[in-house]
């Protein structure tokens, strides 16, 4: 009779405790996880609030359409921060606490997701993903950095590696770079002072502010330093104007781009003063012929995805995506945060999402550490390396 | 009490916040996320102390500032940088670090004296962008703009840990600043405060040293900014530049404006209102637009926001506290109400 | 010495141009507080819709018509100055009307809040993914001895330049600027004598939405791309407003080209030889203004209000 009664205690409370059950997490249930993610739906960044989820939910309507996770479906819940830090912790602290999610991915922005260390440090979820290349997303020694899986290659890591690539092409190369005078520019500048000592070189620096429209001032200063190369680092507006003044002042040298100028756009609106633009790409290009990138193009053709819309950042979302289920799977059966963590703490040069090797481990949450480049020939990017570390 | 306070009705006062303290517990009883909702109230909290704070200084002496989130910053990083790296004890630099925040406003001070209307606006606007870029400049100890962790407030022995915590933390600091605010614009230095702001020449010709009331006002507002600022690094545990941008300044002044400028009530009531509406009341309203209409979300929110706040200032341009006002003096009168003054 | 002549001529140059651009937003503002004291935030959002219009008018001429002629980017300037004149009046009706009697205040919070709702509307239309204008001029441009400007940037010069000259010639010799100016001096007192007053409002709040359009045409192709984001120039080119002194027309262009002017040369010359400019070069605007204030409070051509007691 005790033994019952004790036992209808503990049901009850479990009744109480509702949602989750006994056995799971929470955001698990019979049939479906739930996912928590964080864009810009309506500030400054909110072309890639609609790209992004948009091509992460393209791969995951693909895995529920075949069986889904371990027989569950997962769906995602996107949240709209506007960029700002502060309405990024208010946004995650509701996916956390009101919508139980299982897990966060994909936060966009630099600082919004440092925002968020103390909660994730508070409630144990991980973020798969942040959707930003920050080198600071990797950093073991932050606060919260077991639960944060970067897929990316840091900022840092990518000028770095366009500097040696530079070099080791041209000795004698003399090397500026321009760059957004916010949290992006001062990783990019981290990695190119760590490069400076190492080459025993020195790169000429010029800041623009973040909306920048002018940037002649910037462009005569590279051309005054006689740079033979630039690298940008800017979004997609930023390269375009670049390029265009320094067409039209006479000074050719050869650009290349930080990873967030790979868009196709740059190309095509810069006209003849992009062509010969090398960007870093932390992918396949979606229309190389590749496994997944062949994959990707045959489900927007299925989906109906209109045309403006395909493009290496959609495609980001659709190659995080696969990381995430990929996580997702070896979380087991009965998937729990710290399995999650554990399971992807397995990923081993697993290069099956048509981007970068991805490595993980309990001391190293930097997924990639090389680019691959990509330069724009005729107007249209081709692939002109291998993955370069 | 008497006289002073004779146009108020003092007895709501305890009840109010017997309202405050009684919140949470309610809010645990009734959902299973109150975290999130202790979370709201905090923001709620902290933007409330800046607010009250920015009606002294645009409703009560005139003086607009569209850089008050630069205040907040630098209590902010001041508390920051005291504590964590100095090594000051919370409770010390949370009466310093406001100081500090005000004495900056003492220096945005002067040239209040000699700018007004919306060229002073403009002036602490480029104040906010100074702070800004001091903050980065001084990257040695903020780490620029990457932003800068924060410990957790500990007071008495005690650690405030999580939003419980911090919710009582929060909300005393805020009854004693709308408290103490009151108080003030009640006293000498109010009145002082209100002569500017509806005549200066007369203020003057009445003997009030234009000058030193008015960066008083300045320091004043500081004070009550910066407090928020500490109390935002603290709850928070991390802060960048990112936190403190243009846009929130101007947030600000539309939470004093709907609330009602002018009276310290109606900041309050203001921050309340934009704060939830931002946070419950829109998602709410998209949720049903996403079920009924299938559309996504996104700028839809902001046009709700927008069109909302935009409605009411048509409709309502005294703000939520002169509505509340209509409404008393409305049940006042009961039932010998002349109609065409409530139109 | 004579490269380091050439290369700050250029910044000059390249900084006129900019400064036009915010002249010519600087402008919206001004005939705006000019007449009715309210500062409109929302004017760089009136700027982005006019850009958007000019877009898509120039794209649905283009798939009736084919390629985009010069005569097609003049058909799509003027349907957005027609679309300007309209959304204008529009705006004032449901702006400034109703709020006629209300403190200024509640109305410049009323503009924010059009803000908001603008860039929404225009983001739900247009849809969330940026545009790639045209530009009618292509990359053209003329260098004389050494010194570039595209063509592009000789329009929004000349632009800038025309509009100022005709407003300042409006409110200053013909009748209804001089109802604007009794207007905005005391509303009661010119209804009093005679003026409409309220067509006044809608007058000035025609004029600028047709000085946003033709701003935001100009501008959309030389920013490379087009978003709902480009109206937070707006909050540009205010200090280019305010430092020519609020009240004053051509206050407009020399505020906007000092500010075009500081900025361009601190990012270049400057901070090619002085390394802390470097640190300071987005606020070095800001001293600047601030110091022309403490100098002159009411901006570099702007009057000073004589306050009745």
């Amino acid at each position: 009779m005790k033994k019952f009664i004790s036992f209808n205690l503990t049901a009850s409370i479990f009744f109480v405790l509702g949602c989750s059950g006994p056995s799971g997490s929470p955001g698990i249930s019979d049939n479906e996880i739930l996912i928590g993610n964080v864009q810009d739906l309506s500030g400054p960044m909110k072309e890639l609030g609609k790209l992004l989820p948009s091509g992460s939910n393209l791969y995951l309507d693909y895995v529920n359409n075949n069986g889904g996770v371990h027989g569950r479906n997962v769906r995602m819940l996107v949240e709209d921060a506007q960029y700002n830090p502060q309405k990024t912790v208010a946004v995650v602290k509701k996916l956390i606490e009101k919508e139980q999610i299982f897990c966060l991915y994909n936060v966009i922005g630099t600082s919004p997701v440092e925002a968020i260390r103390p909660l994730l440090e508070e409630s144990g979820v991980p973020l798969i993903a942040p959707a930003t290349q920050s080198g600071t997303m990797s950093d073991m020694s932050r606060p919260a950095a077991r639960y944060i899986f970067h897929t990316d290659t840091g900022y840092d890591i990518q000028a770095g590696i366009l500097t040696e690539y530079v070099i080791k092409l041209d000795p004698n190369a003399v090397i500026g770079v321009i760059y957004q005078d916010d949290d992006y520019g001062d990783n990019v500048l981290k990695g190119i002072e760590a490069i400076e000592y190492e080459l025993n070189i020195s790169v000429q620096k010029e800041a623009f502010q973040r909306g920048a429209t002018e940037f002649s001032g910037q462009v005569m200063n590279l051309m005054k330093g006689g740079c033979t190369h630039v690298i940008i680092a800017g979004i997609v507006k930023e390269p375009i104007i670049i390029m265009k003044t320094a067409e039209a002042m006479g000074f050719s040298p050869q650009f290349l781009g930080i990873s967030p100028t790979m868009d196709h756009r740059v190309a095509l609106a810069a006209g003849s003063a992009g062509e010969g633009f090398i960007a870093a790409n932390f992918a396949y290009l979606w229309d190389s012929d590749n496994e997944i990138p062949n994959l990707y193009r045959e489900l927007c053709e299925k989906a109906n995805v209109p045309v403006a819309m395909r493009g290496m950042y959609h495609y980001y979302g659709f190659t995080t995506a696969i990381i995430l289920v990929e996580g997702l799977n070896r979380a087991g059966k009965n998937p729990t945060r710290k399995k999650l963590i554990r399971g992807m703490e397995t990923f081993n040069n697993w290069n099956m999402a048509g981007t970068q090797p991805i490595t993980y481990s309990r001391n190293d949450h930097a997924g990639a550490e090389s680019v691959i480049l990509v330069q724009v020939k005729d107007g249209v990017q081709q692939t002109i390396s291998t993955w370069l570390e | 009490m008497k006289g002073r306070y004779a146009d108020e009705n003092i007895k709501w006062i305890p009840a109010l916040i017997g309202l405050v303290i009684l919140l949470p517990f309610m809010l645990k009883g009734i959902t299973f996320s109150y975290k999130y909702y202790l979370y709201i109230l905090n923001t709620i909290g902290i933007y409330l102390i800046l607010t009250v704070g920015l009606d002294i200084l645009s409703g009560y002496t005139g003086l607009i500032s569209l850089g008050h989130a630069g205040f907040m910053a630098i209590g902010a990083y001041t508390s920051a940088i005291l504590v964590d790296q100095v090594g000051l004890p919370f409770g010390f630099s949370l009466v310093l670090s406001p100081i500090i925040a005000g004495c900056f406003g003492f220096i945005i001070g002067f040239p209040a004296l000699r700018v007004s209307g919306m060229y002073l606006g403009l002036t602490t606007m480029g104040f906010g962008f100074i702070i800004r870029r001091l903050i980065i400049a001084l990257r040695e100890w903020t780490q620029g703009s990457g932003g800068l962790a924060v410990s957790s407030p500990k007071l008495f022995g005690y650690t405030f840990n999580g939003d419980w915590a911090n919710y009582f933390l929060v909300w005393t600091l805020a009854i004693l600043s709308i408290v103490a605010s009151r108080r003030m614009m009640k006293s000498k230095v109010g009145r002082a405060f209100m002569a500017i702001r509806d005549s200066e020449q007369a203020a003057e010709a009445s003997g009030i040293n234009l000058a030193q009331y008015k960066m008083m006002s300045f320091f004043i507002s500081g004070v009550f900014a910066g407090l928020a600022g500490v109390l935002m690094a603290h709850t928070n545990h991390f802060i960048s530049t990112d936190h403190f941008d243009n846009m929130l300044s101007i947030y600000f002044i539309i939470m004093v404006l709907v609330g009602g400028i002018g009276s310290i009530y109606g900041a309050v009531l203001g921050t309340i209102f934009i704060v939830l509406l931002e946070n419950l009341i829109v998602p709410v309203i998209e949720e049903w637009l996403h079920v009924l209409f299938q559309i996504e979300a996104g700028d839809i929110e902001s046009l709700i926001f927008g069109l909302i706040m935009f409605l009411f200032i048509i409709f309502q341009p005294t703000g939520l506290y002169g509505m509340w006002l209509k409404i008393r003096i409305y049940w006042k009168l009961f039932p010998f109400n002349p109609k065409q003054r409530f139109t | 010495m004579n490269s380091l002549f050439t290369e700050i001529s250029q910044e000059i140059v390249s900084g006129i141009a900019l400064g036009s651009i915010y002249a010519l937003i600087a402008l919206g503002f001004i005939l705006i507080y000019k007449a009715t004291e309210v500062v409109n935030f929302a004017q760089g959002e009136l700027m982005m819709v006019g850009a958007y219009v000019n877009f898509f008018l120039i794209q649905s001429f283009t798939s009736s018509m084919g390629a985009p002629t010069f005569l097609t980017f003049i058909l799509g300037l003027l349907g957005s100055i027609i679309f300007a004149v309209l959304f204008g009046w529009f705006l004032d009706l449901i702006i400034n009307r109703p709020m006629k009697d209300e403190p200024v205040f509640s109305i410049i919070m009323a503009t924010i809040s059009i803000g908001i709702v603008l860039r929404a509307i225009v983001g739900l239309i247009a849809g969330p993914m940026s545009l790639v204008p045209k530009s009618p001029f292509g990359g053209a441009h003329i260098q004389l001895s050494g010194i570039i400007i595209s063509i592009l940037d000789l329009f929004i010069i000349g632009a800038a330049i025309a509009l100022v000259a005709v407003f300042y010639y409006f409110f200053n010799k013909t009748r209804w600027g001089l109802a604007m100016q009794a207007t905005s001096e005391d509303p009661i007192a010119a209804e009093l004598m005679g003026v409409p007053v309220n067509k006044v409002y809608s007058l000035v709040w025609i004029f600028a939405a047709i000085v946003a359009a033709v701003s935001g045409v100009l501008l959309a192709p030389r920013a490379a791309i087009l978003d709902t984001n480009m109206g937070f120039l707006g909050l540009k080119a205010f200090p280019a407003a305010v430092l020519g002194g609020f009240g004053s027309i051509p206050g407009a262009i020399v505020g906007g080209v000092i500010l075009g002017i500081i900025e361009t040369v601190s990012m270049g010359t400057l901070s090619f030889h002085f390394q802390w400019v470097k640190e300071i070069n987005d606020i070095i605007v800001w001293i600047v203004l601030i110091a022309v204030l403490m100098i002159r409070p009411t901006g570099i051509l702007g009057t000073e209000e004589i306050k009745k007691v």
